[in-house]
């Protein structure tokens, strides 16, 4: 038996695109244990929405993460809107569930870029990322920004998309679709990818459950939860079936992000099929006061948001559980007992978002 | 194993994704969220709406000196801003900010019935 | 406001939590909240077929708190994160920072805990 040796992987890495930092305790080739150390892009949101009114904490929330920074703003709306009591109108709900998907869309095909590039496979990189670009586009042209979109606020959405846009939108997600459906048998069927995932890195659905796994990760093991199910914003009037994968491998998880991309299409062009005229904002009164939390399915996964207000303008506390932080302890049990050169998919899989976890 | 030969051999065809940037820029998008580029000094009414919606703290409005100024580099460009304006006279622009060797602050100084601008360091 | 509460003691904490795993809820996450007064409001969110259970507990600054990352690992990154932005006391985290995990030697004890910031002249300290 040799000697065990300590590995530090990161927080520079190339397939990491934030910086995590674990400390790999290596017996040979193998890993025995994994110790994460997270901390550098720590920004202390959660003190910062302290200080701001409620309303400006829309922007604030949005910038926790570049990825998904509209499903931010979105978990914390609707929790400010139950605590009091506004009731959100429908055209508003279906424009946060096209913008919401829109942005699913672009977080997985980032994703499975970035997963391709992890695994060296540079032109497919470049293929998924140039077919994310028009998602991009359209986020730029609806809402004026191409990440921060910030179209969410308290009571309703600050823009609207004109009818000839949502015509727009529905051509070009099936465009896009169209693209994914030509990388995906890539993906799917690729000699060397499945090589480098299948089999790599199970998480059974046990132990998904019991470590807190959620979102594709859960989803990858076999966990049909998906928090949109909940029926919040327009959900409850589409058709949404949660995307399962058994196999609980780093392939099944790739997989139920390609064919959420699908889902996010399928979404987007039943919510401009069904969506109704009127208006996309109604005026906030007075302050909230009370305890609320508020849940949002991310592209990574669930993400939950307790809010406590005390009836004047600033909240009390504002604690926000982001789905990275509740991947990263089912990484940590993943990785023992995987060989060195499988820990950067390993670690794709579980689609980081380290700004997102310390906020 | 072929079908990324497929997609390969398509791309050949077809002219390249990207654009030669400096040399051949894109039009911005109507209603893009470029930057704030400033006010529209002779309308404002020094109300002071805006320094206190802005999440940034990036306008300072001084009622007495008639003066708006924004500090261009701690505006997140929410445009929350422009929105609550009762004048709406803050000005968005689609182009983004250009970098800039120096962190400047726009400053616009109301002179009695004459507009006039001025940039302070 | 929000539903399925449970007001507990500390010293049954880890019964409860045995009990949620037992039933088969998994762990979401645990919130703490300054209540101003000099103690704390912990929060354990756990979700079953999303359907969600909270248990909450209220604890004196210093008092000890059982780490529940013994029964659910998932809890360990959160623990830290507790201890090291409120200063609560909590025994026997499964991967124990040490008040390390965020923050650095020179940062202020417990950031988001309400406090008066204390400057040191003699050091020369700035307020935060
Ligand atoms: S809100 Fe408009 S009118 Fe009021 S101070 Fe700002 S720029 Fe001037
Ligand atoms: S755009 Fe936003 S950040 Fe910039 S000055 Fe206006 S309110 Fe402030």
């Amino acid at each position: 038996m040799s000697n065990k040796t300590v590995i530090p992987f990161g927080p520079q890495h190339p397939v990491l695109p934030e910086p995590l930092q674990l400390k790999l305790v290596m017996q040979d080739e193998r890993i025995v244990e994994a110790i994460p150390a997270i901390g550098y892009v720590h920004r202390g949101l959660e003190k910062l929405t302290e200080t701001k009114e409620f309303t400006q904490n829309v922007f604030v929330i949005e910038r926790i993460c570049g990825i998904c920074s509209f499903k931010h703003a979105l978990a914390y709306c609707q929790g400010m809107e139950s605590l009091m009591g506004i009731e959100v109108p429908d055209r508003a709900r279906f424009l946060r569930v096209i913008w919401g998907e829109l942005h699913r869309m672009h977080s997985h095909l980032l994703w499975l870029g970035l997963l391709a590039d992890a695994f060296g496979f540079e032109s497919l990189f470049m293929q998924v990322w140039r077919d994310r670009e028009k998602v991009m586009d359209i986020m730029e042209e609806t809402a004026g920004s191409r990440v921060i979109i910030s179209t969410n606020q308290i009571g309703g959405t600050r823009r609207d998309i004109a009818p000839e846009m949502l015509a727009k939108i529905d051509s070009v997600v099936n465009e896009v679709k169209e693209d994914v459906e030509r990388v995906e048998k890539v993906f799917c069927n690729d000699y060397t990818v499945k090589h480098r995932m299948v089999g790599i890195g199970v998480l059974s659905k046990e132990n998904a459950k019991l470590w807190g796994a959620v979102g594709p990760m859960a989803r990858g093991s076999g966990i049909a939860e998906d928090v949109r199910t909940l029926g919040y914003a327009a959900y409850n009037e589409l058709d949404l079936e949660p995307v399962v994968e058994t196999d609980g491998d780093c392939y099944a998880r790739m997989k139920v992000r390609l064919r959420e991309v699908y889902q996010s299409v399928d979404l987007i062009r039943q919510a401009i099929a069904k969506i109704p005229d009127g208006p996309i904002h109604v005026p906030e009164k007075g302050n909230p006061n009370g305890e609320v939390i508020s849940r949002v399915e991310q592209p990574r996964g669930e993400a939950l948001y307790y809010m406590r207000a005390n009836g004047s303008k600033t909240l009390d506390r504002l604690r926000v559980r982001t789905p990275t932080f509740a991947n990263i302890p089912a990484l940590l049990k993943m990785l023992p007992g995987h060989q060195l050169a499988d820990v950067p998919i390993l670690i794709l899989t579980i689609d980081p978002c380290i700004s997102c976890t310390e906020r | 194993m072929f079908d990324m030969i497929g997609n390969i051999f398509k791309n050949l065809g077809t002219k390249p994704a990207t654009r030669c940037y400096p040399l051949e820029k894109r039009e911005p998008f109507k209603a893009s969220r470029g930057r704030v580029k400033g006010v529209e000094i002779e309308k404002c009414i020094f109300c002071g709406i805006c320094s206190r919606k802005c999440p940034a703290d990036a306008i300072r409005v001084d009622r007495n000196a008639k003066s708006w100024e924004i500090d261009p580099f701690k505006c997140v460009i929410c445009g929350a801003c422009v929105e609550v304006c009762p004048k709406k006279c803050i000005l968005m622009d689609e182009t983004y900010t250009q970098p800039s060797t120096a962190k400047d602050k726009l400053t616009y100084i109301q002179e009695s019935k004459e507009e006039s601008q001025s940039q302070a360091g | 406001m929000i539903e399925n509460v449970q007001n507990i003691s500390v010293e049954s904490l880890l019964r409860y939590v045995h009990d949620m795993l037992f039933n088969g809820y998994r762990f979401i996450t645990a919130t703490s909240v300054d209540n101003g007064d000099g103690t704390v409001d912990v929060l354990y969110h756990f979700d079953k077929d999303l359907e969600m259970k909270h248990l909450r507990i209220t604890v004196n600054k210093q008092e000890e708190i059982p780490s529940i990352s013994g029964i659910y690992f998932g809890a360990v990154l959160v623990e830290n994160e507790m201890k090291e932005l409120f200063g609560l006391n909590i025994k026997n985290i499964v991967i124990d920072y040490g008040g390390h995990m965020l923050l650095s030697d020179d940062e202020l004890e417990a950031p988001m805990a309400r406090q008066i910031t204390i400057i040191n002249k003699d050091k020369g300290g700035v307020p935060q």
